[in-house]
């Protein structure tokens, strides 16, 4: 079955510094799918170099049955969409011009575009700032922005670096609404995520990422094995080996 | 608690000096004790003139009511300096807020910003010349205090009346550079019709003097030179030293309300709707690439001072040449001045391709759009505008300006002007990139730095004489060099368009990523 991702042996390093090491890495199409990891562990690098933000050293990326590589990378870069952290966005711009000018890349149609997006940023709670500029507004109704441009492209692979940071709780489930209606029309979407309860109840497949390895593949039927005698927060901290600290502020 | 504001103050002003800015510091504090020598200097000669008897010799015409006249003229024009140098640098209010988190008293940390805001050394140093100014002329002991509280008053009034002006640019930078623009254009043409008449306009001044300073009198360096110069007794003294020390305490509590203000609410956004036809027009005139990379640059407040700049060196300019009865200036300078117009926004464009949208240009490489297409159109955008500005430079020299040069002249030295800039900045782009972080107008946006904007200066004036001086008879042999190296260029330019590109790939594109 062709695979949404396919990683093989993906080595990237900064300065010579490795922070992926020969990661690999499948996730099937139309799955909601949460990478989990510490800080440091290199998720937001994998975002980086799937968006084609950032080089890689070593390994290989397929993606939809395309490798990434110069002669596939505008076909490839036609099926991704992504939220970054901080949200990319195009400072001086509105944010209807923002979402018009990414669209305008994306070669999306333009009847009805204008409607959609007005009906997004309405469901967000940002409508009234479709005319604001995009440096204006603040750190959660970027985020929804971006959120928002992103699902307008109508991409089949979503990619969201840490989508939930500094939005309010409404929009949270707003957004939860959004991403399994896209997972339903079989858009595959990777999530990175801090917070171990919204990726819980999301997420169908997890993966944690330490070190630049992934550490643990937990799909659907092996979640619910391991799940049923302990938690999501105690497999984390078990792979991610935490070290037990507490005593040094014992005198607290 | 005072002295660790001050030190964290100190420290963020350190902390953002390169070494380069460091040299600047200190020449700029040199330059600051040279300029309190010169200022008290000059107001102890002006204020001394007629006590020394070799002026009454030299200077037969120097009455008292010249000499008042003259007093007056330096005071006013003394203010009129303290007014537009007086420093509005605020404190980092970003920084020093961070300590009401840790428990700094909200009042006290707003007074001693208040406090140290006053105490610009540049703002010390017109205060204290006026007060030399001013002690120096006194009479009466009556007239010290009087005197001190005037120049703190004077110094309160500026200070808030700058910081509302500072806001008013903000809010209406189109209006305010216009009427900048038309300020400079009058005022020029002012001082070219004195400089020819001025014989004649100082015959018809003497005998009106006393009327003019009875209005110099009333303005506000005539004001306070009249607390020095006037008898009002102690009674009226007193009067007056009141009423001002409770003015100068209200605008100094007004100020210290704002700072707390602006304490409790850091960068207050004004969310407003703003129209974009700027950006509606240039992206259907270069298309979308160019048209945002020019967008970017037309909307940076550093980038419209420059063009404002461009505007009006050769609105003021060319007329004053034009009068000058000097033939060389006329075909040499104006032509020059003319040609470097649309190489000075060429240079603009070419540094800003490296500059401040570079984060944001970096970023489109996620999306489904070719880099290549979009470096190549962005540097045709970069090369069109200063060439519609050329053309319409050129018709008007044609048709307003004729006697500077026959039309075949202008137009090959124009183009071949244009042309060497070009190449000269597409070359220093790629082999000579640094990140500039510091230009003309600010430190801290790598917009054009200052040792390229004074090399390119120099050399456009250099081409200028090379390309424009009248060579009478061996005209033709220029004319025909020149438009030789015009085809050679236009060709070679035409056909390796892609040269740019990759250029800007291999050799600038892992350094701007670095520098990110």
């Amino acid at each position: 079955m062709e695979r949404a991702v396919e990683i093989k042996n993906l080595v990237k390093c900064y300065e010579d510094e490795p922070v992926l090491r020969n990661l690999d890495l499948d996730i099937p199409p139309g799955t909601i799918f949460g990478l989990i990891g510490p800080n440091g562990a290199g998720k937001s690098t994998l975002i980086g170099v799937l968006t084609g933000l950032l080089s890689f050293e070593e390994g290989e990326i397929n993606i939809h049955g395309m490798m990434l590589e110069p002669k596939n990378e505008l076909e490839i870069k036609k099926l991704i969409a992504s939220v970054l952290q901080p949200p990319l966005l195009f400072e001086q711009f509105s944010s209807l011009e923002f979402i018009e000018y990414v669209c305008e890349i994306y070669e999306v149609e333009k009847e009805g575009l204008i409607e959609k997006a007005y009906s997004l940023m309405d469901y967000f709670d940002i409508k009234d700032y479709a005319k604001i500029k995009v440096n204006k507004l603040s750190a959660g109704s970027r985020k929804k922005l971006a959120f928002v441009t992103s699902v307008l492209v109508k991409p089949k692979l979503l990619l969201l670096d840490e989508p939930f940071e500094a939005v309010d709780v409404i929009s949270i489930e707003r957004m939860k609404n959004v991403i399994r209606r896209l997972k339903n029309r079989g858009v595959t979407i990777i999530i990175t995520s801090h917070i171990l309860e919204v990726v819980e109840n999301l997420c169908n497949d997890i993966a944690i990422l330490h070190n630049g390895h992934i550490k643990a593949y937990l799909d659907s039927v092996s979640r619910k094995e391991l799940q049923k005698d302990a938690s999501l927060q105690e497999i984390f901290e078990k792979y991610v080996e935490v070290e037990q600290k507490d005593e040094i502020v014992d005198w607290l | 608690m005072f002295y660790r504001l001050l030190t964290l103050n100190w420290r963020i002003f350190i902390s953002n000096l390169n070494r380069f800015q460091l040299l600047l510091t200190i020449g700029y504090i040199l330059f600051l004790g040279i300029m309190l020598v010169n200022l008290v200097g000059t107001a102890l000669v002006v204020v001394m003139m007629d006590s020394n008897p070799w002026m009454s010799v030299e200077l037969p015409w120097l009455t008292p009511d010249i000499y008042l006249f003259v007093l007056l003229v330096f005071g006013n024009a003394f203010w009129l300096l303290h007014f537009s140098f007086t420093n509005m640098r605020l404190m980092n209010i970003e920084e020093n807020r961070k300590l009401l988190g840790f428990g700094f008293p909200l009042k006290r940390l707003a007074k001693y910003l208040t406090i140290i805001g006053f105490c610009h050394p540049v703002n010390i140093i017109y205060n204290f010349t006026w007060l030399i100014f001013l002690l120096i002329q006194v009479d009466y002991a009556f007239q010290v205090p009087v005197a001190i509280s005037a120049v703190a008053l004077n110094y309160a009034l500026i200070y808030s009346i700058k910081h509302r002006f500072i806001q008013v640019v903000e809010k209406r930078f189109i209006a305010v550079v216009f009427g900048f623009l038309i300020l400079v254009f009058v005022l020029f043409q002012l001082i070219s019709l004195f400089a020819s008449n001025s014989s004649r306009i100082f015959a018809e001044l003497i005998p009106q003097v006393e009327t003019v300073n009875a209005f110099l009198s009333w303005l506000p360096g005539g004001m306070l030179i009249q607390t020095v110069t006037e008898y009002y007794g102690w009674m009226n003294a007193g009067i007056i030293f009141l009423f001002s020390m409770i003015l100068v305490g209200l605008t100094v509590i007004d100020h210290f309300n704002k700072t707390k203000e602006g304490l409790l609410n850091p960068g207050l956004k004004k969310v407003e709707e703003e129209s974009s036809t700027l950006w509606n027009f240039l992206r259907k005139v270069l298309g979308r690439n160019a048209g945002k990379y020019y967008f970017y640059v037309m909307k940076h407040p550093y980038n419209r001072l420059q063009v404002l700049t461009l505007t009006v060196i050769p609105i003021v300019y060319v007329p004053l040449l034009m009068n000058v009865e000097y033939e060389i200036a006329q075909t040499i300078l104006i032509p020059t001045i003319l040609a470097g117009i649309p190489v000075a926004l060429l240079a603009m464009g070419m540094a800003n391709m490296y500059g401040y949208e570079n984060r944001e240009f970096l970023l489109h490489l996620q999306f489904p759009v070719n880099l290549e297409k979009q470096l190549k159109e962005r540097f045709l955008g970069v090369i069109i505008l200063p060439l519609v500005v050329f053309y319409l430079i050129t018709v008007f020299e044609l048709l307003v300006i004729p006697e500077i040069g026959s039309p075949l002249e202008i137009f090959i030295a124009n183009t071949f002007f244009f042309l060497m800039f070009m190449l000269l900045f597409v070359w220093s782009s790629y082999f000579q990139y640094q990140r500039a972080t510091y230009s003309s107008f600010s430190y801290k946006h790598p917009i054009i730095p200052q040792k390229v904007t004074f090399a390119i200066s120099f050399l456009i004036f250099t081409m200028g004489y090379f390309v424009f001086v009248p060579l009478s008879g061996l005209e033709w042999y220029r004319l025909t060099i020149m438009s030789t190296v015009i085809v050679i260029m236009g060709i070679y330019l035409w056909r390796h368009m892609d040269v740019l590109v990759n250029l800007f790939k291999n050799r600038v594109l892992m350094r701007l990523w670095n520098e990110l």
